[in-house]
């Protein structure tokens, strides 16, 4: 070993360090000794592979059947999401194996509070989105084409080879909208499953049945951004809509796969008592009481600077009022130190994990039940693949 | 137009040193160094810029439609002297001066940092020809334009290399790139604009104090038909987020933008070749041989014309109205009312050549 790759390693280990001890994430320095190289402009046609949900139309048309959306695109024109393209009559996604973010973060930045706590998940992005939320915190990525932000060449099993270097049991597809990047998502899922490496998507759940449910068979949890509970906001604040996203949540709580829901709340916009109200009841109502709800705060970015950051006493509300409604782990996200970030036992009401931020301080389970009183605790808490 | 900044063989992967230095220095090297042409273009404008933008002829928008069945040779050979003939006589009679050298020197000066937009979304076959450019090249600099000092541009080199255009980021000669291939080439916030939200091309707000828009004459899916107004599609981050409704009020609200309405002197519209049904790529069986070129200094006034000669068209060959089909061009009247220029054809000067 050389000095350099010595000195290279012990860089690694000490962003590694500050990770584990609750920093955040960091980027990978390097990503490997071969592959996953950085791209040059004009090299876009690597990335170019044919999408797997779309029917041709008259003159060259293509309608994307990927989300609820169903962009009707002319030949050399792009989807609503900006990585999917229409050459000749056929569609083609133009982010297979571009990721343009890839980090190590805990689980609990995703934040999935169930699911292997503690442990680290390899994440990953292309550039795009279905929607366009105007407080996206990662619209630096997720508004734009994939060739206007800086890429990488990973193929899905070098993806799954950073993952198991870094000894990560989970690989996130995360920080844009990961349904836009479905092809190499599924396929980077799929290899990673063979080495027993699970996968976690993080997702506004803008996604067609049929894609969803066939992705559902390679990954082992999700995690469902629900941005308010009226239309009104879907469609004026993230150019989306709000029905086929409770349709999917629906479809996820039937397939069984592991859930976990989050509520970013914007003041005045989606964070009214009687919404809340009115979310929560429906969650009890359509998925049960044991999906965990993350009420998170809202930082002024992107083009709403004008609020201010979500008020504590604002979370602490929304929280209330899901109790109240039956949910029996509801949490306030974003606001390090808050006791809102503990998992409680709805039973003996004792803390059965401990949090800090992203850092786990305490875990009081023992084959997923409470330590204290032996009630079952709902969550992932181990490998699920083993 | 310069050399060809992209050649030599490299790995797919990997920079080579060449191309790993001009990607580290171009920005450096050559964005400062236009950005002082701004500057110095700013501070010498009372001498030069005669003009207030738009600059409209007697409150009344002018089109010049110039055509000639011999710009188009056999075997679809453009003949550049027709061409620039066409392009210099159109500029004339839209400015109406004398002479084409005084109508190029009414509009643009020695200290201008001029862009050229042109629309290279669907390739060799509908984009803005590089032979018009070059006719519009020679106008500037009949103006004392300095070619250094013109910048050729589209929303990607990608693009643009597959219209036909020579990418050239050296210091010499006129540049030709995208805005993807800069680093920094958006504003680093979005512009909110009524509905719209982008980032807009350093080009257009950073390094160049004078635009000329160089659309194609086609019909447009989405909306309707895609002339001088929607070529400014190519300046933002995020066009595809504004295609709803026939892509309106998005269209006119874009071109609302300081910089747009400020900066773009002139629109010559490149209608060689019309597409009026099955735009917005080229399809041999909409594609009509028009053999025209259309200038005006008014982009709303040019949109309404090339609507009506689109229009036309389909009448002609039987087709349905736009309207008819789904996509009205709303944002051409939108413009109108938002007093970006004039949409109603009664109020438009049309001059034929």
């Amino acid at each position: 070993m050389t000095s350099k790759s010595s000195r290279r390693e012990f860089i690694e280990q000490s962003f590694k360090g500050l990770c584990l001890l609750g920093m955040g994430s960091y980027a990978i320095p390097r990503l490997s000794s071969k592959g996953a190289l950085q791209q040059e402009p004009g090299e876009d046609e690597l990335f170019v592979q044919e999408a797997r949900y779309y029917k041709k139309l008259e003159e060259l048309k293509v309608q994307c059947e990927l989300c609820p959306r169903k962009c009707t695109v002319a030949d050399l024109e792009r989807g609503y999401c900006g990585v999917r393209e229409n050459r000749e009559g056929d569609y083609y996604t133009l982010v297979y194996s571009r990721p343009c973010a890839l980090h190590m973060d805990p689980i609990e930045k995703k934040p999935l509070f169930h699911y292997l706590p503690g442990t680290t998940a390899f994440s990953l992005a292309t550039a795009g989105c279905n929607i366009e939320c105007k407080f996206c915190q990662n619209w630096n990525i997720s508004q734009f084409r994939p060739e206007e932000v800086q890429s990488w060449y990973a193929p899905p099993q070098e993806i799954v080879n950073l993952a198991q270097k870094y000894k990560c049991p989970t690989i996130a597809y995360t920080y844009t909208e990961p349904v836009i990047f479905y092809e190499y998502m599924y396929d980077v899922a799929q290899a990673a499953r063979k080495e027993k490496i699970g996968s976690v998507v993080i997702t506004n759940g803008y996604i067609m049945e049929k894609p969803m449910v066939e992705l559902c068979q390679q990954l082992t949890g999700i995690k469902v951004d629900l941005k308010a509970f009226t239309e009104k906001f879907y469609r004026e604040v993230c150019s989306g809509e709000l029905k086929p996203v409770l349709d999917i949540l629906v479809t996820l709580k039937k397939m069984g796969i592991w859930l976990e829901i989050v509520v970013l709340l914007v003041p005045t916009l989606n964070d009214s008592p009687e919404e809340i109200d009115q979310m929560t009841r429906w969650i009890e109502k359509n998925l049960g009481k044991e999906v965990p709800v993350h009420f998170t705060r809202y930082y002024p970015t992107y083009k709403i600077k004008n609020l201010p950051p979500t008020p504590v006493k604002t979370l602490e509300k929304a929280r209330d009022i899901a109790l109240k409604n039956g949910l029996h782990y509801v949490y306030v996200g974003n606001v390090p130190n808050h006791p809102g970030e503990n998992t409680y036992c709805p039973s003996c009401q004792k803390e059965v994990i401990r949090r800090v931020g992203y850092r786990i301080l305490e875990v009081n389970l023992k084959e997923g039940k409470c330590q204290f009183c032996q009630h079952p605790i709902p969550g992932v808490w181990k490998s699920p693949l083993d | 137009m310069g050399k060809n900044s992209n050649s030599g063989s490299r790995s797919p992967f990997r920079y080579g040193r060449r191309g790993f230095f001009r990607r580290l220095f171009t920005p450096i090297l050559l964005f400062p160094w236009l950005s002082a042409g701004v500057k110095r273009w700013s501070k010498n404008r009372p001498k030069v810029g005669k003009l207030s933008s738009p600059p409209l002829l007697n409150k009344r928008s002018r089109v010049v439609i110039v055509r000639n069945p011999k710009v188009i040779a056999e075997g679809g050979r453009i003949d550049t002297k027709i061409l620039k003939e066409m392009v210099w006589e159109g500029v004339r009679v839209a400015l109406d001066k004398a002479t084409p050298s005084e109508a190029w020197q009414s509009l643009f000066g020695p200290n201008d940092v001029v862009g050229i937009k042109v629309n290279c979304l669907a390739g060799m076959g509908l984009s803005s020809h590089p032979e018009l450019v070059d006719a519009i090249l020679k106008g500037l600099q009949s103006a004392g334009v300095k070619e250094e000092y013109i910048i050729i541009w589209d929303k990607s080199n990608r693009d643009l290399e597959r219209a036909g255009f020579t990418i050239n980021t050296e210091k010499q000669g006129v540049k030709c790139l995208g805005t993807n291939a800069l680093r920094g080439g958006y504003e680093p916030e979005p512009t909110i604009l009524g509905a719209v939200g982008s980032c807009f091309s350093t080009i257009l707000t950073k390094y160049t104090s004078a635009q000329i828009s160089v659309p194609v004459l086609k019909d447009h899916d989405l909306a309707g038909v895609s002339i001088s107004l929607k070529n400014f599609y190519g300046a933002i981050h995020n066009p595809n987020k504004y295609h709803d409704n026939n892509c309106d009020p998005y269209i006119a609200e874009v071109n609302s933008h300081p910089d747009i309405k400020k900066k773009v002197r002139l629109v010559i519209c490149d209608a060689l070749v019309v597409q009026y049904h099955g735009g917005p790529s080229y399809k041999a069986k909409g594609a009509w041989d028009y053999r025209g070129v259309l200038v005006s200094l008014d982009p709303v006034a040019m949109d309404r014309v090339g609507t009506k000669i689109i229009e036309d068209k389909r009448q002609e060959m039987g087709l349905p109205s736009l309207a008819e089909v789904g996509r009205p061009p709303k944002h051409v009247a939108t413009a109108g009312r938002m007093g970006l220029g004039v949409d109603k054809l009664e109020e438009i000067d049309i001059v034929r050549i």
